[in-house]
């Protein structure tokens, strides 16, 4: 397929994920929603769900996705709707009274969701769970999982950081969305995380660091044969909030409210 | 059967093991079978063969196939 | 592995954790996509033979409860067969959100057996000692909870878990020479409590290695004319609360014994199930009194703990005189 043609999709995909994460906020009203999270991967999970993971469609051999980072749902849900896997009247149900879609990922296999997340630092651990299943059956999938910089902060994280490389999982890819913030602040004021690239590096990994809003790099990334045993770390650098002028950079958009003002606003810009 | 081949036959069943392996100089983790599991089950076999209960000081020190006959004397067993 | 009186004996003498190793040793013969996960515990759980020889059902994590978990869910979630262990304190404590949310709330199948619950630890402190591992995990739906009596109990509790649909905390207590509750083969159903003694006027009813204690103690309160039921709860979750209510119309008095906190284990459970009826005799409830006592060897901590047969006659023996 064509090159261009691939990029142009992938940037039309996250365009519409854009759109969905706001329609969605804003349907959700006062039980309000975590937009800025949902924002700063919404390029990355564009490049996944669109073009890099394979089989999505199908049961055993489909390429799996662990947002760990689950309070970033908006973005999932809206790119299961893209694959075909969430309807629109689903989506108008999230966080609604008895939905199937909460403010962080129930497991729910037939709308495409796997794993029940939102509880911190515990999604590589389920990661890392699958790719040794693959490796053992020989089933030849692949492991995305999505981590959050202050998820880092969690100890939990480290212990399976750790355990990946002994597995030699190269089947097992992590994106830390790096948007520098978590709920009450900038990571750097509440729990410095340093450099984290040399953390995960020094426990094994093998790391590379890009900008988590340029389509075409992340491409190049993913398409990158890697030849190492090891597993894949990509730390990309993200706004939180990115997409929209109100949203860019702005924590309170960490968990806020869609006004219809703010909708109407967000939807001309997105044009 | 003697009580030679009675304590060997509780080696060969206990541990599992060919009958060559049980020589003399045969000691407590010498052989993979001989592990702490192995050694319990060869203690079980020897009460059995011999119809005594092994002390507990005694089942910690049974450290050598050799050692073992010297303890079984206590209980009256001669080789 | 044949259950006759000679391995019956021998499994009480290597105790309940040597006696899980050699039965994952068979279970992986009979259930090939079965995996063991530890923390650093192959020898402590009996599983040195089994790291040995079956090095691709094995996975140690190293010193890493909540990778643990993480882990085997992953492995469960795509039909593997799943034991999880490490000793109890941390095999529940460590790693208990973990455990709520792949267990409990997404449903992942995994058993997972506590190393040397309760006192047995005692000499290391209680950091050690697990007196709360109960209490913690009944409150998290979807994971049911045994407490084998023996050896043998312990060997079939881990294969009926394996069966299972949801997944399992199988608490195991006691040592190396673990007396034998279960002398012969038996029946073992989860759920299904075991009437070892029948007695109009007190019912017993423990679950673990200190159910030998109630025993005892029922032998010699039959000396002095008080006839005891004594029933094996092995499954605390979900208790059969049918077998509480049969057994303690007629009682005078029903007395829980373990080697836990009485806040929150058996005897809530117990107490849960009388509360319900409308004429519920007193009861009981020996274990832990909500403290941190001293460190000790084993029997220090049941005597001073009263669970012996002797202060479990004493305190019986006050209440019925109140």
């Amino acid at each position: 397929m064509d090159q261009d043609q691939i990029l142009k999709d992938i940037k039309n995909f996250s365009k519409d994920v854009r759109k969905i994460i706001l329609r969605m906020s804003f349907k959700a009203g006062s039980a309000s929603a975590h937009v800025g999270g949902a924002l700063s991967m919404t390029d990355i999970i564009s490049v996944l769900f669109k073009y890099k993971m394979k089989n999505l469609n199908k049961d055993k051999e489909r390429d799996r996705f662990i947002l760990s980072k689950g309070h970033a749902c908006l973005a999932y849900y809206s790119a299961l709707h893209l694959i075909g896997k969430i309807s629109n009247n689903e989506l108008d149900t999230f966080e609604k009274d008895n939905s199937n879609l909460a403010g962080h990922p129930v497991k729910n296999p037939e709308l495409g969701i796997d794993f029940s997340n939102g509880s911190l630092g515990m999604g590589l651990s389920l990661g890392i769970g699958l790719s040794i299943s693959s490796k053992k059956k020989k089933e030849n999938f692949n492991v995305y999982v999505v981590l959050g910089d202050g998820e880092c902060n969690e100890g939990s994280v480290w212990e399976a950081a750790m355990s990946a490389p002994k597995f030699k999982l190269n089947n097992l890819n992590v994106i830390v969305d790096k948007n520098n913030f978590q709920q009450t602040g900038k990571n750097f004021d509440i729990m410095n995380l340093d450099n984290l690239s040399n953390k995960w590096k020094s426990f094994g990994w093998d790391v590379e660091e890009i900008d988590g809003h340029d389509i075409v790099k992340l491409k190049n990334y993913f398409d990158k044969k890697k030849d190492s045993e090891k597993p894949k770390l990509l730390v990309a650098n993200t706004i939180k909030g990115k997409g929209f002028s109100f949203t860019e950079n702005n924590n309170d958009w960490h968990h806020a409210i869609v006004t219809e003002k703010l909708y109407n606003e967000a939807m001309k810009e997105i044009k | 059967m003697s009580n030679t081949q009675k304590y060997k036959k509780a080696f060969i069943e206990g541990l599992g093991v060919d009958e060559k392996i049980i020589t003399d100089k045969l000691k407590y983790n010498d052989i993979p079978e001989w592990d702490s599991i192995g050694h319990m089950t060869l203690m079980s076999n020897l009460e059995e063969a011999f119809s005594i209960t092994i002390e507990t000081d005694d089942i910690v020190d049974f450290g050598s196939f050799k050692k073992g006959m010297d303890i079984l004397g206590k209980y009256k067993i001669s080789f | 592995m044949e259950v006759n009186s000679r391995n019956i004996k021998l499994w009480s003498s290597i105790g309940p954790r040597a006696a899980f190793g050699l039965s994952a040793l068979e279970l992986v013969k009979k259930y090939s996509d079965l995996m063991v996960l530890t923390c650093d515990v192959s020898t402590s759980a009996g599983l040195d033979r089994f790291r040995k020889q079956y090095p691709d059902n094995y996975v140690d994590l190293g010193i890493a409860e909540q990778n643990m978990i993480g882990v085997a869910a992953g492995l469960a979630s795509e039909k593997f067969k799943v034991i999880t262990t490490t000793f109890a304190p941390f095999q529940v404590m460590r790693c208990c959100e973990q455990i709520k949310v792949n267990l409990g709330y997404m449903k992942e199948k995994i058993t997972m057996v506590g190393l040397a619950s309760g006192l047995v630890l005692g000499n290391f402190g209680y950091t050690h000692c697990c007196v709360e591992d109960i209490g913690i995990l009944r409150s998290i739906p979807n994971i049911k909870i045994i407490s084998p009596s023996d050896s043998l109990e312990t060997i079939k509790a881990i294969e009926a878990s394996l069966n299972d649909e949801e997944s399992c905390y199988i608490r195991l207590t006691g040592g190396t020479n673990n007396p034998i509750i279960n002398k012969d083969d038996y029946k073992f159903e989860i759920g299904k409590s075991i009437v070892l003694e029948k007695g109009e006027d007190i019912l017993f009813i423990s679950s673990g290695a200190i159910l030998s204690e109630c025993l005892k103690a029922s032998n010699e309160l039959r000396k002095k004319n008080i006839n005891c039921s004594v029933v094996n709860m092995h499954t605390i979750k979900p208790i059969d609360d049918n077998i509480i209510n049969k057994y303690s119309t007629k009682a005078r008095l029903v007395v829980t014994v373990e080697e836990h906190n009485i806040i929150g284990g058996l005897g809530s459970a117990v107490s849960e199930v009388l509360s319900k009826k409308k004429n519920s005799p007193p009861l009981l409830v020996l274990g832990i009194r909500d403290e941190y006592s001293k460190s000790g060897s084993y029997k220090f901590l049941k005597e001073i703990n009263r669970l012996t047969s002797e202060k479990i006659i004493e305190d019986v023996q006050k209440k019925i005189n109140e």
